[in-house]
């Protein structure tokens, strides 16, 4: 009985009444919300007839590329026109729209610019994650405060607020594990870098009689005037500064791979011949086993093949510093590889 | 008097068939939220029914396949009189993506059944097909019902 009282009373309310016999949702929820993409509009006057957006566009019959027709004064302006039967509104047309200001708008994503921050400078710092200790030093000492970011337990420098002032290379403890790149005159650096490997190179086969004496598990040093190498690196590219972090750089990385030869050895069995991958290798009656160096890919398979010891393998490794009297020496370490002979 | 007292049941009560013919069921989804509390399609007097010997109006989605070519028409004349086409979306209006190059749709609807009209959109947002039926569907109803008469 109370709850038939109850249902009276709710119903005899003026506000229920009210609102039964003008049910309807609310418009403010029916309606497009601000945000909502809708068709593009088209700007006419700023049109170039570039055709991006109609080649951008998924559908066929959407947007059309039309031209007015010409007046006695003047050429007929060229703009689209987009059919909003076949319009998707995925707004890719905005997208690729490449004048300024746009000729076609629609909704605002498009708009979203990031801001230019790129400064005038030549250098990119990286960090090299396979020698990152993260100890976040760099972190730390960051002059723009957040330019050097941990993610994923990887410590990444953003290269859109990165101001390239190199304090981070300065803390780091590691050496390699912050890198400062040289982005321009990649050709020059790269011819640089062939000078100094074949400068090394040859540095190394002059003093073949040497090597050939090192016996298992000795060392062999050898000290490498590096100044006529800058000099020649300063006819590639006069900048200083690039040609010592280039052959700083590379010197510590480099891992050169040395073969010898010792005719005396050598029985011109052939085996050799064969094995090589790169036909380097040659047999012929008159001169016996011959070894050509600009095909050799230096791959140790002839070492580990010959069974009389005529071939050896060594390993050179490399350290640029300066010098006592003021110039500069490339300090180079030659050791007997560690690669087992075939038996 | 009689056509008076139809066309305002007519106008109050509408019986609505859904019809996909061949398209990504993105409109479809979009009729279905019609159907939700925030839309509440019922409040209007419109119903869905799904059947099209109960309806007076026809939402074509789609854009037309192959094997719906002589079926669409089938269910156009299967509907009772008086009726009416919507074609709901961009496909059965110009075939939208689907009628690329070598493809093998058949659009437009109107082709094959008389279309009363139209929603344009991909898809269309759900208050600009509510806004559709309510402004066509009514008066057009009305008027083919006197018109058989």
């Amino acid at each position: 009985m109370s709850s038939v009282i109850w249902y009276l009373y709710e119903f005899a309310r003026k506000s229920w009444a009210q609102n039964f016999a003008a049910a309807k949702s609310n418009s403010e929820i029916m309606d497009k919300p601000s945000r909502f993409r809708d068709y593009p509009k088209v700007h006419k006057e700023y049109c170039i007839a570039c055709g991006a957006c109609t080649a951008a566009c998924p559908a066929p019959m959407a947007i059309k590329l039309v031209r007015d027709v010409d007046s006695a004064h003047e050429q007929g302006i060229t703009y689209p026109v987009i059919n909003n039967r076949g319009c998707i509104r995925c707004g890719f047309c905005a997208e690729v729209c490449p004048t300024d200001p746009k000729t076609l708008t629609c909704g605002e994503n498009h708009l979203i610019r990031e801001k230019f921050t790129i400064l005038p400078v030549d250098k990119k710092y990286v960090i090299d994650d396979y020698l990152c200790i993260r100890c976040k030093k760099c972190m730390k000492t960051c002059q723009v405060g957040d330019a050097i970011i941990q993610e994923d337990n990887k410590i990444l420098i953003d290269q859109k607020k990165c101001i390239s002032c190199g304090e981070c290379l300065k803390t780091c403890p590691v050496k390699g594990a912050i890198k400062g790149i040289h982005i321009a005159n990649v050709d020059e650096q790269k011819e640089i870098i062939n000078l100094v490997v074949d400068t090394l190179e040859a540095e190394i086969e002059a003093h073949e009689e040497d090597v050939k004496k090192i016996g298992e598990g000795e060392v062999f040093k050898l000290d490498m005037d590096a100044d006529d190498l800058i000099e020649k690196a300063r006819g590639i590219l006069p900048n200083e500064e690039l040609i010592h972090d280039i052959i700083e750089n590379i010197t510590d990385r480099l891992k050169l791979r040395i073969i010898t030869w010792d005719k005396n050895k050598c029985v011109d069995c052939g085996l050799c011949v064969k094995e090589c991958p790169s036909h380097a290798i040659s047999f012929t009656k008159e001169e016996g086993v011959v070894r050509d160096p600009d095909k050799c890919l230096k791959c140790s398979i002839c070492y580990q093949t010959c069974p009389f010891g005529a071939i050896g393998y060594y390993i050179a490794r490399f350290l640029f510093k300066p010098s006592e009297n003021g110039g500069n020496i490339i300090h180079i370490t030659l050791k007997t590889s560690d690669l087992p002979v075939r038996s | 008097m009689l056509d008076g007292l139809k066309d305002i049941i007519r106008k109050s009560s509408i019986h609505v068939c859904l019809v996909n013919t061949g398209g990504c069921n993105g409109c479809d989804i979009e009729i279905v939220a019609l159907l939700s509390p925030r839309y509440d399609l019922e409040q209007y007097g419109i119903y869905v029914h799904n059947n099209p010997r109960e309806a007076d109006v026809i939402l074509v989605t789609g854009a037309i396949a192959e094997q719906w070519r002589d079926k669409l028409q089938r269910i156009y004349a299967k509907t009772p009189e008086p009726k009416i086409v919507v074609a709901i979306g961009n496909c059965p209006l110009t075939g939208d993506v689907f009628n690329q190059e070598g493809g093998n749709v058949h659009a437009p609807a109107s082709d094959f059944i008389p279309v009363d009209a139209e929603v344009s959109g991909c898809p269309p947002r759900p208050s600009e097909i509510l806004e559709a039926i309510l402004t066509v569907a009514p008066g057009a109803i009305a008027a083919r019902g006197r018109q058989k008469l």
